[in-house]
């Protein structure tokens, strides 16, 4: 099998691009080729997105088609969806470039000298082992 | 004591009430009138001056005021009084003094300096400091300025004015020395006012960049783009 994850009733999918950047929903219902009805909790509720706009997740729920907002969040609870999900490394890769780009000129400056460091270090080490060996 | 007018206009000028409806409104006849007449003062018009000279009668009688010597040839409108009050430049909210700021122009662009305070003409005054980065005691116009979100916590500072960075104008020459060459030094020299000054300043402001880790580097180096960064997208 090519794909592992489907676009179907339940899946949980990231939107990584739009004004609901960062936030998650179940793909309530199907709208056309392109576009989906999600539903998530407070911060997203229910809304049509693009598929563009979604990452899809390993995470799927039992929700039957086109149900309540009630409905889905009584599942997304019982199925513990924000736990797992801020597990999965989409997620988490997210998080990291977010909080990068927060970073102000005097973090970017210690990152910066702290790699340096490190990568210098990284090749002495490399160049001791290859003479060595 | 005066009460706010009772009356009131409409757009279009017509006001509120009418003479009668302004009248029952003041209600004057239910009052007392305590008119207070501001006691008039009795200004002198003429003053009596001792005269010199045995022939000259001792006094004259002088008008206070004398009248004009000239009267144009054409009345004049006197211009409109200029009400415009001098204020400093609004700051940005985010430089304070103490945070530390990238210029962005002249030949210290891209270093980080230390705002130390607004000065009463709106610019900012910015030393390096000297020590660390080679910027002296400077003004600079904050949109030439980006700020960044690093602030450092400075001692109470001496005053510093607009007046120490006021240059000597070029000395005016007179008509003998119009065409001689004095070119000379002209060139700018600092004071030793202003090393001292300097000197002051470092000695406050360095300790309190050393306290925070790796600041004094910081300020050190320049801040320059690379590939794939944007200053919009960028969070300072």
């Amino acid at each position: 099998m090519l794909y592992k994850r489907y676009i179907e009733i339940g899946r949980v999918c990231f939107i990584r691009l739009g004004d609901d950047i960062g936030k998650y929903g179940v793909i309530v219902d199907l709208v056309d080729q392109k576009h989906l009805l999600v539903d998530g909790p407070d911060g997203i509720g229910r809304k049509v997105v693009r598929l563009n706009q979604v990452a899809l997740t390993d995470i799927k729920i039992n929700i039957p088609r086109g149900c309540k907002t009630k409905t889905v969040r009584t599942a997304m609870a019982k199925e513990g969806v924000e736990a797992k999900l801020a597990a999965t490394s989409l997620v988490k890769k997210f998080a990291a470039k977010n909080a990068k780009a927060q970073l102000g000129d005097f973090a970017r400056f210690k990152n910066r000298v702290a790699k340096t460091a490190s990568n210098r270090k990284i090749r002495s080490t490399v160049r001791k082992l290859k003479k060595s060996s | 004591m005066a009460h706010t007018s009772r009356n009131s206009t409409l757009p279009g000028g017509v006001p509120k009430l009418s003479r009668s409806a302004v009248y029952k409104k003041r209600a004057l006849y239910k009052r007392k009138k305590v008119a207070t007449v501001p006691a008039v003062k009795e200004v002198a018009l003429t003053k009596t001056k001792t005269v010199a000279g045995e022939k000259n009668g001792g006094t004259r009688t002088v008008p206070v005021q004398k009248s004009p010597r000239f009267y144009p040839t054409e009345d004049c409108k006197t211009p409109l009084k200029n009400r415009r009050v001098v204020k400093p430049t609004k700051l940005r909210g985010s430089i304070v003094p103490g945070s530390v700021v990238i210029l962005l122009a002249g030949s210290h662009r891209g270093k980080r300096v230390v705002v130390l305070k607004q000065l009463p003409s709106g610019l900012l005054l910015v030393t390096g400091p000297y020590k660390i980065n080679g910027v002296p005691l400077r003004r600079v116009d904050q949109t030439y300025v980006i700020a960044t979100s690093t602030k450092v916590e400075l001692p109470a500072l001496p005053a510093i004015g607009d007046e120490i960075f006021k240059r000597k104008g070029k000395p005016t020459k007179n008509e003998k020395e119009m065409f001689v060459d004095n070119a000379g030094d002209n060139s700018y020299k600092i004071s030793a006012e202003k090393v001292a000054l300097q000197k002051e300043i470092d000695a406050l402001v360095v300790p309190a960049v050393k306290k925070v880790d790796m600041l004094q580097s910081y300020l050190r180096s320049r801040f320059t783009l690379t590939k794939g960064q944007f200053p919009h997208e960028m969070k300072f």
